[in-house]
């Protein structure tokens, strides 16, 4: 999704990527990104939770309009479990 | 900020696989496009890799990889007519709930608040998992972007899953 949203880019529409894989990310480096730490299958939220998904997706507006260095990622303050990072513990078993 | 590993965890399932370790794209600098207009006067386009697609009228993706096509959705799709092809990650809440992985309800309600101008007409799914980097680069990544110019898109929205 990163070679996409570069060339994209290249071809003058700017772009802004929504990404749960950090370091996948941080690599490849599309223009303008936002991190939000969730399980993959979750990058715009959470099921049902409508006002959340419409939270990150306002954040990522914001970084669209802020972001002025190519390759900068926002990270976004949402946790998937408050105070617990079991799901990652589990992901990397 | 502390995060999953994807990297060490997709070359230690490439390694387990009999294959050579998979070498991620390294780039030092991105392209840039400033945005300058009106966020209220955009058209906006939603791209996601979760591979949707509607069901009885398109192909699935192949679940696998390496599925070159993309599929395009319009703005009002009934949802319910969404299904998922893809077998590397778990969609179980994506399939109850399709604006995890491709919020194109809460793009629509954006829109009828005004936050943005407008969702394009045409939206765009594909299936992740390409690792033929040249033919994403020189076939799949130039198609969608013609595709965005014809339908006049000023800002793209990118969901990788």
């Amino acid at each position: 999704m990163g070679l996409i949203a570069r060339t994209v880019e290249e071809g003058g529409i700017p772009t802004l990527s929504v990404s749960s894989a950090r370091d996948i990310t941080e690599s490849v480096k599309p223009p303008r990104s936002v991190f939000i730490n969730f399980p993959l299958g979750h990058t715009t939220g959470k099921p049902f939770d409508r006002d959340l998904q419409i939270k990150i997706i306002k954040d990522a507006f914001d970084a669209l309009k802020s972001i002025k260095e190519p390759g900068t990622i926002v990270d976004l303050p949402y946790q998937w479990q408050d105070g617990d990072d079991s799901w990652e513990r589990e992901v990397c078993a | 900020m502390p995060s999953v590993k994807y990297i060490e965890l997709t070359r230690a399932a490439f390694s387990s696989q009999g294959f050579p370790p998979y070498e991620w794209v390294v780039n030092k600098t991105a392209p840039f496009t400033p945005f300058e207009k009106n966020l209220k006067e955009c058209r906006v386009s939603l791209l996601s890799s979760g591979g949707l697609y509607i069901r009885g009228k398109q192909e699935p993706f192949d679940p696998n990889k390496n599925d070159l096509t993309f599929r395009e959705i319009p703005k009002d799709i009934d949802v319910g007519e969404l299904a998922i092809s893809h077998n590397n990650y778990d969609h179980a809440d994506a399939d109850s709930d399709v604006n995890c992985v491709f919020p194109i309800e809460r793009f629509r309600e954006l829109e009828k608040e005004g936050h943005i101008g407008e969702l394009s007409p045409v939206n765009y799914t594909i299936m992740g998992r390409i690792f033929r980097l040249t033919a994403l680069k020189n076939e799949l990544a130039p198609q969608i972007l013609s595709r965005l110019k014809v339908n006049h898109v000023d800002v793209f929205f990118l969901v990788p899953v």
